[in-house]
């Protein structure tokens, strides 16, 4: 499904952030990946959506025999990716509903499907809000203005619920929520997951992964995965920190 | 003194007046004078007149058309000129209400000019709106001479995206006390087309209040300018006044000029101003384009919204909605 081989990417300066990244995520996949502070999580995310911040030195990111990396950032998402960043953007002015259907009508018209109308689109927008327990002031606003870090969150969850992606690569989505926010978009995660689709996630806690299960976890230190392994890994780092992973 | 009399003591404009600092004055074409009418009832107002857009429709023998509005009326109206050159005279009475939108007037050809009196007496809540939409007149001239009474309210509001060189001037005297003028005002051009606003406010009375808010979204060679001028006089006191000029510039070639200049000859005021420029704020177009839409519908998208943001602290009025509407 996603093939990302050695991947290695620099910012402006020439300085080299991801210095070898190699994953394979499979459908119906849940990969979590865990790293101190600086180690490149979120510079792979955006790598991968094609922020113009990063320059691609090597590798490929191969999704459904399809190198992202050859493809503009609209044609990233309109294949199925989809990148939730650690602190959303504010557009003020822009309005989050009508945001959200021109996003999705983009993907159907890429896709080559007839465009959503209006009663269709409200509906279906209705049915993801309830699953999130989200109420109508998400509507008015513009995309992401005056949200709280949570509510935020929860937005991005929302357009992944109505975009559909394939793949999913969620950066600390479990960041800024409380308890019961946590407990929301993690089930409304699951619920969006099937066999067909794979998520990644980025965090630095073990309770996102008390309710998501991952398949692998890995561990992203100086731009390199340095070791995976499953859902046992997160317990141990949760419990002993990455300094042991060195000392290894 | 008559208005042709007096373009000839002004002479026609040049860079070096402060008026006309950033206006392409080249093209303005050489006039002739021969039609003028009586405009013997302004000419108080034409000895004191310093603007050569102001005089010109006067002096090119547009006939006043003269409107009043009831004390305590509300009107809709909507105002056209159908002729090069146009003046029109406005009063409005105490406690009205009105909602003035000024039409596009469609034949035109090397140049047309606009003159208009607005009277506005104690209490009275009046908006004065235009959008204009793209059309070929290449030289436009609007003048605007407002006086307010006492507790009124005028709002100005305006969208310029015309492909000619457009300009407008507003001289606002707000003499009585708690008179309040906004102006809001959108210049969204692409080519060679040119916007320029030149404003003078003069707060004559205590507790006068002005708002200034112009945004400019300037593609292709397109260039604006926003020269605008806060008088504060003696004893006037409790006066706020603000500007604020936000520009994003879409073209390698476009440009914007700016000048701010207050007089404040009192202390207890507060008058501010500001200015920024700069480009489509890179995180947004990247986060729209994320979601998969189309580089250049986000970018459309962003430039809405900037417009949009504009309007949306007017009231709930026909000039909100209408200018809303343009995006």
């Amino acid at each position: 499904m996603l093939s990302i081989k050695n991947l290695k990417a620099s910012i402006e300066d020439g300085t080299q952030i991801l210095k070898g990244i190699n994953l394979e995520v499979k459908p119906g996949e849940v990969h979590a990946i865990m790293g101190p502070n600086g180690s490149g999580k979120s510079t792979l995310s955006k790598v991968i959506a094609g922020h113009p911040a990063y320059k691609v030195d090597d590798g490929s990111v191969v999704l459904d025999g399809k190198n992202l990396l050859e493809m503009e950032i609209n044609e990233r998402a309109n294949s199925g990716l989809f990148i939730s960043t650690q602190y959303p953007t504010e557009i003020p002015g822009v309005n989050n509903v009508e945001f959200l259907k021109m996003a999705l009508n983009s993907k159907r018209a890429y896709l080559g499907l007839p465009e959503m109308g209006d009663e269709e689109f409200k509906k279906l927008c209705e049915e993801k809000m309830t699953l999130l327990e989200m109420d109508e002031r998400y509507r008015d606003r513009g995309v992401n203005e005056g949200y709280s870090g949570g509510e935020k969150k929860r937005n991005e969850i929302l357009q992944m619920a109505i975009l559909d992606p394939k793949v999913s690569f969620l950066d600390e989505t479990d960041s800024g929520l409380d308890i019961d926010a946590l407990r929301i978009v993690a089930n409304g995660i699951n619920h969006i997951m099937s066999p067909e689709k794979a998520v990644i996630l980025v965090t630095h806690y073990q309770r996102l992964l008390d309710y998501i299960k991952p398949t692998y976890v890995h561990v992203l230190r100086h731009g390199k995965i340095i070791l995976s392994g499953g859902p046992e890994l997160a317990l141990k780092l949760e419990e002993q920190g990455y300094d042991w992973i060195e000392e290894k | 003194m008559d208005a042709i009399t007096r373009i000839q003591q002004l002479g026609m404009p040049r860079r070096n007046n402060e008026l006309w600092t950033f206006f392409p004055v080249a093209k303005i074409p050489a006039q002739e004078y021969a039609c003028a009418c009586d405009d013997s009832e302004f000419s108080d107002l034409i000895e004191k007149e310093t603007d050569f857009a102001a005089l010109l429709p006067i002096a090119k023998g547009a006939k006043p058309m003269v409107q009043n509005i009831a004390d305590g009326a509300s009107e809709m109206a909507m105002l056209k000129c159908n002729n090069d050159f146009g003046h029109t005279v406005l009063n409005i009475g105490k406690g009205a209400k009105a909602s003035l939108e000024i039409l596009d007037n469609k034949v035109v050809h090397e140049i047309a000019a606009e003159r208009f009196d607005i009277n506005v007496d104690e209490g009275t809540d009046v908006e004065i709106f235009f959008a204009n939409p793209a059309n070929d007149v290449p030289l436009r001239f609007r003048h605007f001479r407002i006086t307010q009474a006492a507790n009124s309210t005028v709002r100005f509001s305006s969208i310029e995206r015309g492909n000619g060189i457009t300009r407008v001037s507003i001289d606002c005297f707000l003499k009585g006390e708690g008179a309040n003028f906004e102006i809001r005002t959108l210049n969204k051009l692409n080519g060679t087309s040119g916007s320029h606003h030149r404003l003078h406010i003069y707060h004559e009375a205590p507790r006068t209040t002005s708002t200034q808010f112009s945004r400019n979204l300037l593609d292709g060679k397109s260039n604006a300018s926003y020269d605008g001028s806060v008088i504060v006089e003696e004893n006037c006191t409790g006066v706020n006044s603000s500007q604020l000029v936000n520009t994003i510039l879409l073209g390698e070639e476009s440009s914007v000029s700016v000048k701010p200049i207050l007089k404040i000859y009192h202390d207890d005021v507060e008058c501010t101003h500001g200015n920024t420029c700069g480009e489509l704020d890179a995180e947004q177009m990247f986060y729209l384009v994320s979601r998969g839409i189309p580089k250049e519908t986000a970018k459309s998208m962003l430039m809405a919204s900037f417009a949009k943001e504009l309007f949306q602290a007017l009231p709930d009025t026909p000039a909100k909605k209408r200018l809303l509407q343009q995006f």
